[in-house]
């Protein structure tokens, strides 16, 4: 309904009112007059209350929040004319409050999925300012999410090398370096990635590689043990065929000098033959827990290898062969998993006892079934025994507490390697117990689950 | 330094100054790491390549005092802009000595290497000391480029115990010096090392110093922690 029809009902109203009364003292026309000019002055005045509520409530949605959805109905008390117009506006609010809404919720998505990725990421301005970063590249880079807003990124990550790909505009290069926050202890590396986007903008992304370059270095390291291990004994082996070849020798010296070269081939052929278990072991799908084997068996296997093991190191030698002691209760139950392996492994400990121990020694291997219904695989001797330092790293590759001493008795470093592996495919847990002249134990104890009475 | 000024030009001038000083800083700290790995694998190569980059820090330093004697000259600042640009003179000096003390160290590894003694002195006890100046210099230019006076108290207070660790090393050598008395070239020799990376630190206490400087406006060189924090309470 127009404006001006109410206008126009007011002022008929009001001179209908006013001409009544007034048309006495000033006459009929000028009565009608003054009555029509109240009657518009009441309109006025109403219409400018209905106006500046309509205002108060827009100056309110001002100062509220976007996101109160409350503060956005409007006034009550409204007639007609401005009825209509609150409820445009409000309706057209409306539309945009959702449309925020959801903008904000999609938005909210993005910064999540960003949150949630394992590497750090940094938005970088034309100025190469930062201006949103994740937590990743908070840790990597020692950054504070919040306060280093707009800090230049150059002022807070100083590495030269990044500092010139950041000016040279390396793109595809990845820019290696060690973090901020990398102590001695705990070194940390990174990789960082550059990657323009939008208008002029960078997309700083950063990596950890710790761990990557420590494969990669221990792959490098093993590469390098195993040449060393295999080009000792071919030297030897190279050196006794030339001597064969130029010199005269009686049957006695060739013999001797056979009986050696022999001995190394041996050496290289074990090598050979533990690298290939423990690539195997590396490789081959988790054991089957379903088969089960006496432990007795296992056992007996071991001791008669570890007795003609002994016999032997005590004919070259010639000393007193090893004391070897076995378990000999009938009843040992039985085990779950791969039996080669797990033969492999007890015996690899058994002469590993023999092997470190002067002749004469005494061997213990004990089986044990503990309360919890776990069992311990034992092996003590009393031997020299082994150094604190050494303990923590018996178990890696080609690690070796007396390398010439070790060597010469024919081990190849790998064996404690082996024993670590098959165990840690059963879940089993190794432990090692040992002092300087008090001998030492070894431990393997076997999860409940893979033992049976 | 995100305070805007009414010549655009004259912002982003100071911008760039502070970004050199951040350059440098980065070259001078990677200087006191490699120095400090030289030093830990006793690696001639790496005591030479930071004898070598030292040149670099000292042309940086001269760039530097020449963009911020132009802008002084120029823009004649005041107030904070004239307190950055001084602080930011002094920094420049001390970075400066940093990168000296690292040539210093470079060049004593360098001798004891080539020199084949000095292996069986207590070197393992300088690490707690190296890499605590070396996280003081990293913190410091942290704290310069967020001009945090909070995170330059923390630095201040730290320094003690580098000069701390360095008093003990000393009592060390003297014991090794009273038990052989052939082992007192090497221990004095060694004894200057550890100068050298308490200095290091001594260079991280001034920045934090400057730090305070800049954003309080008051000198606290010279004066107690106690008195420092007591001046900075006051509004």
């Amino acid at each position: 309904m127009s404006r001006f029809l109410f206008l126009f009902a007011f002022m008929l109203i009001g001179a209908g009112l006013f001409g009544a009364v007034f048309s006495a003292p000033l006459g009929t026309n000028w009565g009608l007059l003054a009555g029509g000019l109240a009657g518009a002055l009441v309109w006025l005045v109403r219409e400018d209350r209905q106006g500046r509520r309509l205002l108060d409530w827009l100056s309110a949605l001002k100062k509220t929040p976007v996101s109160d959805a409350a503060a956005i109905a409007s006034p009550a008390r409204l007639s007609f004319f401005w009825r209509e117009f609150a409820e445009h506006a409000e309706r057209v609010l409306r539309l945009h409050h959702r449309a925020l809404q959801k903008q904000r919720l999609r938005t909210e998505n993005l910064i999540d999925a960003l949150q949630a990725t394992p590497n750090g990421i940094i938005m970088l301005d034309a100025r190469r300012r930062i201006q949103w970063m994740n937590t990743f590249a908070c840790l990597h880079f020692a950054l504070d999410a919040e306060r280093d807003i707009g800090q230049s990124i150059t002022h807070l990550l100083r590495d030269p090398v990044f500092v010139a790909g950041l000016v040279r505009q390396e793109f595809c290069k990845p820019i290696l370096l060690t973090s901020p926050c990398s102590t001695p202890r705990q070194p940390m590396r990174l990789s960082l990635q550059l990657c323009p986007y939008g208008k002029n903008r960078l997309l700083l992304l950063s990596q950890e590689i710790t761990h990557i370059e420590k494969a990669e270095a221990g792959q490098r390291a093993f590469i390098a043990n195993v040449s060393h291990e295999l080009r000792t004994p071919l030297t030897v082996l190279a050196g006794f065929i030339e001597t064969l070849q130029t010199l005269p020798l009686d049957e006695e010296e060739r013999q001797d000098y056979l009986a050696r070269m022999e001995r190394q081939a041996l050496q290289m052929q074990t090598l050979v033959a533990d690298l290939l278990t423990l690539s195997c072991l590396e490789e081959s799908p988790p054991p089957d827990f379903t088969q089960w084997s006496p432990i007795r068996g296992l056992l007996t296997v071991c001791a008669a290898e570890a007795r003609a093991f002994a016999g032997l190191i005590a004919k070259n030698a010639q000393a007193k062969a090893h004391q070897i002691h076995f378990p000999a209760d009938a009843g040992l139950g039985e085990i779950a998993g791969n039996a080669r392996e797990l033969q492999s492994a007890f015996s690899n400990l058994v002469h590993n006892a023999i092997r470190h121990t002067p002749p004469g020694s005494r061997v213990d291997v004990y089986w044990q079934h503990n309360e919890d219904g776990s069992a311990t695989l034992t092996v003590q001797d009393n031997g020299p025994g082994i150094a604190p330092e050494h303990l923590s790293r018996l178990t890696e590759r080609f690690y070796r507490v007396d390398p010439g001493r070790s060597r010469e008795s024919g081990g190849t470093g790998l064996g404690l390697s082996i024993v670590k592996h098959v165990l840690q495919r059963h879940g089993a847990a190794l432990e090692i117990d040992s002092a300087p002249g008090q001998g030492a134990r070894f431990s393997a104890t076997f999860p409940k689950s893979g033992i049976r009475h | 330094m995100n305070e805007k000024h009414l010549s655009s030009q004259f912002d982003s001038d100071l911008n760039n100054i502070s970004s050199q000083l951040m350059a440098m800083g980065g070259l001078v700290e990677t200087q006191v790491h490699r120095a400090i790995a030289a030093l830990a694998g006793f690696s001639a190569t790496l005591a030479a390549e930071v004898i070598e980059t030292d040149d670099q820090v000292d042309n940086m330093e001269v760039t530097i005092d020449r963009a911020l004697t132009s802008i002084i000259a120029l823009r004649q600042p005041t107030a904070r802009d004239l307190r950055l640009l001084l602080a930011i003179s002094k920094i420049t000096t001390n970075l400066e000595r940093v990168g000296d003390e690292t040539h210093k160290i470079a060049r004593m590894v360098k001798s004891i290497v080539e020199s084949g003694g000095a292996r069986n002195m207590p070197i393992g006890d300088l690490r707690v000391a190296t890499d605590l100046a070396a996280d003081l210099i990293h913190r410091a230019l942290d704290a310069f480029a967020r001009l945090d006076v909070s995170a330059a108290i923390v630095i201040m207070k730290e320094d003690d115990l580098i000069d701390r660790e360095f008093k003990g090393f000393t009592r060390k050598l003297i014991t090794y010096m009273v038990e052989d008395p052939r082992a007192i070239s090497d221990s004095l020799n060694l004894l200057f090392l550890a100068k050298a990376v308490e200095r290091i630190g001594d260079h991280a206490k001034n920045i934090a110093e400057f730090i305070i400087y800049i954003v309080k406006g008051t000198d606290v060189r010279h004066s107690s922690l106690t008195q420092v924090e007591t001046a900075l309470q006051e509004p």
